[in-house]
């Protein structure tokens, strides 16, 4: 008889909860996604009247913490200054703050889209953020969700292509940009030149390549006399080094990524008696870092990249901008050094960027912002090399795809107008 | 106490317990914001994939460094699988299948070895298996991933994509769960618990260490696959960083800190697996890794048996404040494995 009730009262309760739990399911998300703020009527999440959000999602932890830092470090100081100044002035009249949230995701895609489904809620836009794999785990996600992930710092050329992401903009250049500047330089060249060509085996080294074949296609002066590649995981290249030496090629254009393996190659090739010219990858080619322990003064010339000022230049705190930059840094970013990393002046430059794409958003929702994020031509963001600039109309290319080439001088770069 | 322990073992009262947790997990993702469906989605997922390390390192106790690897080719041949077109049925199949097979070869090779051997060898699967992927790129995508949307919810439910995914996480993890549970439960697993303890005695008593240890490795890769299918459900996406080493590491310290050789304490494993960095996000962003191991170190000082000992831990706290308790004698468990003990209180109860 006991058991009997007792049963009956936990059957009533085990109903009660299912009732109020299905009534309280029936109650919820009633609105919808329509999580419109005080602002008006149609705003986008992340804006209101008074200020923006922008939303970050970057390595600020483990092995990629030091560029990752910078991506989050550069924006920040860039709109810290601004708002110091007030705030930044939007195209429908209202001046809003702009507040950054961002979060690390230690180079986990499944971090990075735990990050972003946090922040769509309350971040108008995402930014600035780094590496192919995280960027590649929510894009799909934002492209559902219509959030633009845009001016990210990762050389893939899907985040460019409006038809696959039409929500999507790259920042930096892709690969195939920096191969292409080079071998249009080559192929200016008056003399005869024959390039061996050595390029890590996966998307990175084939888009040097492809840009690279692109650029000196038709070019009689040019011939390429052998290509080889390497993975990325091998410990050194003496073998392909050994083979590519034997063609005496007077250009070396070297598709590397890793560091400690650059250095090496440079100082093999001196051991092997080939001096050729070299091409290094924007990420590797950095004088204090690689050139100096890989004597790079042995070789004739050393080409790279670029588009934007190096913070460790030893004219870049003397220049109005650079003091600017670095003051700005230290005051509202809480980064008192000078970045080592070039991550930190592309992603001032994107702060700077996107408040040109504000100065002409008539509207506060987001597919106005992406409206006008692809009308902007032609603007020079500060602490850009000369001939650089922004270009965020033509399909296909990243916010910025014209590069400079460098040469390497013994101490840094100067931009190279010819070769050799 | 002694009334309380005797509710705890009434058949109706844990039935209407089950049920209660039946009602909550159909009700919930109705109920919980966007957000948070999602993270216990996530949650579930790797909740999974501790279960599976849990087999092979709480009960067995084989130290397994390789449990990511197994998660890793679980979400490759879901995404390989759908971007192909396969039924989903052969996929889900195939991420459970292929990961077990690739874990039984291993083990077969790895349980002839003893203790830390064994620990090196399952290090070289993460470390092996980031270049492996990076180098397949025809059936992985390269370093860049690749990404498979086969998780979105269909028209005819009415639900969320959220909402979805989290009931296939629930559905799928539940039973994966519930399998485990009745295997560590029963004859394997008193046979595992033997070859943890003492390798000779299990022999002794015919138990083969050996078939026992390549058995218990092969279904924690064969869950680790469970895990891979599952990642793809909620994150859609892989890359080889999903199988980077790290995240093993990551693994075995959420199996730690939920409760080594406990089925409870793999689902607390794979909330601290995410909820950790998520967490420590609110707090400082910058100082994420750093945080991280405070959290660590402060569980493990507290509670070196990990969280699934809290209610023990109070429970005991709460004796010692009563000396003279008559509960004190009672059948509480105080070493894992708790298993077959807990069985014996339960059928004593009835």
């Amino acid at each position: 008889m006991s058991t009997l009730r007792k049963k009956a009262r936990i059957t009533s309760v085990v109903a009660g909860i299912g009732i109020v739990a299905v009534l309280a399911a029936g109650c919820s998300r009633g609105g919808g996604g329509g999580d419109s703020s005080d602002g008006p009527a149609d705003a986008s999440p992340g804006i209101t009247d008074t200020s923006i959000t922008l939303g970050i999602t970057t390595p600020l932890s483990g092995a990629t913490a030091g560029p990752g830092t910078c991506t989050v470090a550069g924006i920040t100081a860039y709109f810290g200054a601004k708002n110091a100044e007030g705030g930044i002035e939007f195209g429908d009249g209202k001046t809003r703050e702009v507040k950054i949230n961002a979060l690390d995701d230690a180079y986990d895609p499944q971090k990075a889209l735990a990050n972003f489904q946090q922040l769509e809620g309350e971040a108008f836009l995402m930014t600035s953020g780094l590496g192919t794999p995280t960027n590649r785990a929510y894009r799909e996600a934002a492209i559902a969700d219509e959030v633009p992930q845009v001016l990210i710092q990762t050389g893939d050329p899907i985040f460019s292509n409006t038809e696959e992401s039409p929500w999507q903009l790259g920042f930096v250049p892709i690969y195939q940009n920096e191969g292409a500047a080079f071998g249009e330089l080559l192929a200016s060249s008056t003399e005869d030149h024959k390039v061996a060509i050595l390029s890590q085996n996966d998307d990175y080294g084939e888009g040097y390549v492809e840009g690279f074949k692109e650029a000196i296609e038709g070019a009689d002066n040019i011939e390429i006399v052998d290509e080889l590649t390497y993975e990325a995981t091998d410990t050194d290249v003496n073998a392909q080094l050994t083979e590519l030496a034997a063609t005496d090629a007077d250009v070396f254009f070297n598709a590397m990524s890793i560091t400690p393996l650059v250095i090496s190659s440079l100082l093999k090739t001196q051991e092997l008696g080939w001096l050729p010219s070299w091409f290094l990858p924007s990420n590797t080619s950095s004088p204090g870092a690689i050139l100096t322990p890989g004597n790079a003064v042995a070789f004739p010339g050393i080409y790279t990249v670029a588009f934007a000022q190096s913070a460790s230049a030893p004219t870049f705190a003397e220049s109005e901008e650079g003091a600017a930059f670095l003051s700005n840094l230290a005051e509202y970013a809480d980064y008192p050094d000078v970045p080592a990393f070039p991550h930190c002046v592309w992603s001032y430059q994107i702060g700077a960027t996107l408040e040109q794409v504000f100065a002409k958003m008539t509207e506060p929702t987001r597919d106005d912002f992406m409206e006008q994020l692809r009308t902007i031509k032609g603007f020079t963001a500060p602490l850009m090399l000369e001939g650089a600039s922004i270009d965020t109309t033509e399909d296909g290319q990243p916010a910025i795809s014209g590069v400079t080439v460098q040469k390497y001088n013994g101490k840094g770069y100067a931009t190279a107008e010819t070769f050799g | 106490m002694a009334q309380a322990a005797g509710l705890k073992n009434n058949k109706w009262v844990r039935l209407a317990g089950i049920l209660i947790v039946v009602v909550l997990l159909a009700v919930a993702p109705l109920i919980l914001p966007e957000f948070a469906n999602q993270t216990v989605a996530r949650i579930g997922v790797f909740a999974v994939a501790v279960l599976g390390l849990n087999v092979v390192m709480g009960y067995t106790g084989q130290v397994s460094l390789g449990q990511i690897f197994f998660v890793g080719v679980g979400a490759y041949v879901t995404a390989y699988g759908v971007n192909n077109d396969w039924n989903i049925v052969l996929v889900f199949l195939l991420a459970i299948l292929i990961p077990g097979i690739a874990g039984l070869f291993v083990a077969l090779a790895a349980a002839r070895l003893g203790g830390l051997a064994i620990a090196m060898v399952t290090i070289a699967l993460p470390i092996v298996g980031v270049p492996l992927a990076k180098r397949l790129s025809e059936f992985t995508g390269g370093s860049q991933g690749t990404s498979a949307r086969f998780s979105d919810a269909p028209e005819w439910t009415g639900l969320f994509d959220d909402q979805w995914q989290l009931y296939i996480v629930i559905v799928i993890g539940a039973a994966t769960f519930l399998l485990t549970r009745n295997l560590v439960r029963g004859k394997y697993g008193r046979a595992f618990g033997i070859v943890k303890s003492n390798e000779a005695v299990a022999s002794s008593m015919g138990i083969s260490p050996y078939r026992y240890k390549v058995l218990a490795f092969t279904i924690a890769s064969l869950i680790g696959g469970v895990a891979g299918f599952l990642y793809m459900v909620v994150v859609q996406y892989t890359s080889p960083e999903t199988m980077s080493f790290g995240h093993s590491i990551t693994l075995l310290a959420s199996m730690v800190i939920g409760g080594a050789g406990s089925i409870i304490g793999s689902l607390l494993g794979g909330a601290y697996y995410v909820l950790a960095p998520q967490l420590t996000n609110l707090i400082d962003p910058n100082l994420t890794a750093a945080l991280q191991g405070a959290i660590l170190l402060l569980i493990l000082f507290v509670l070196p048996g990990g969280l699934v000992s809290l209610p023990r831990l109070w429970r005991r706290k709460r004796r010692g404040a009563r000396p003279g308790d008559p509960a004190q004698t009672g059948t509480v468990p105080t070493s894992p494995p708790p298993a077959p003990q807990n069985t014996q209180s339960e059928e004593r109860g009835t």
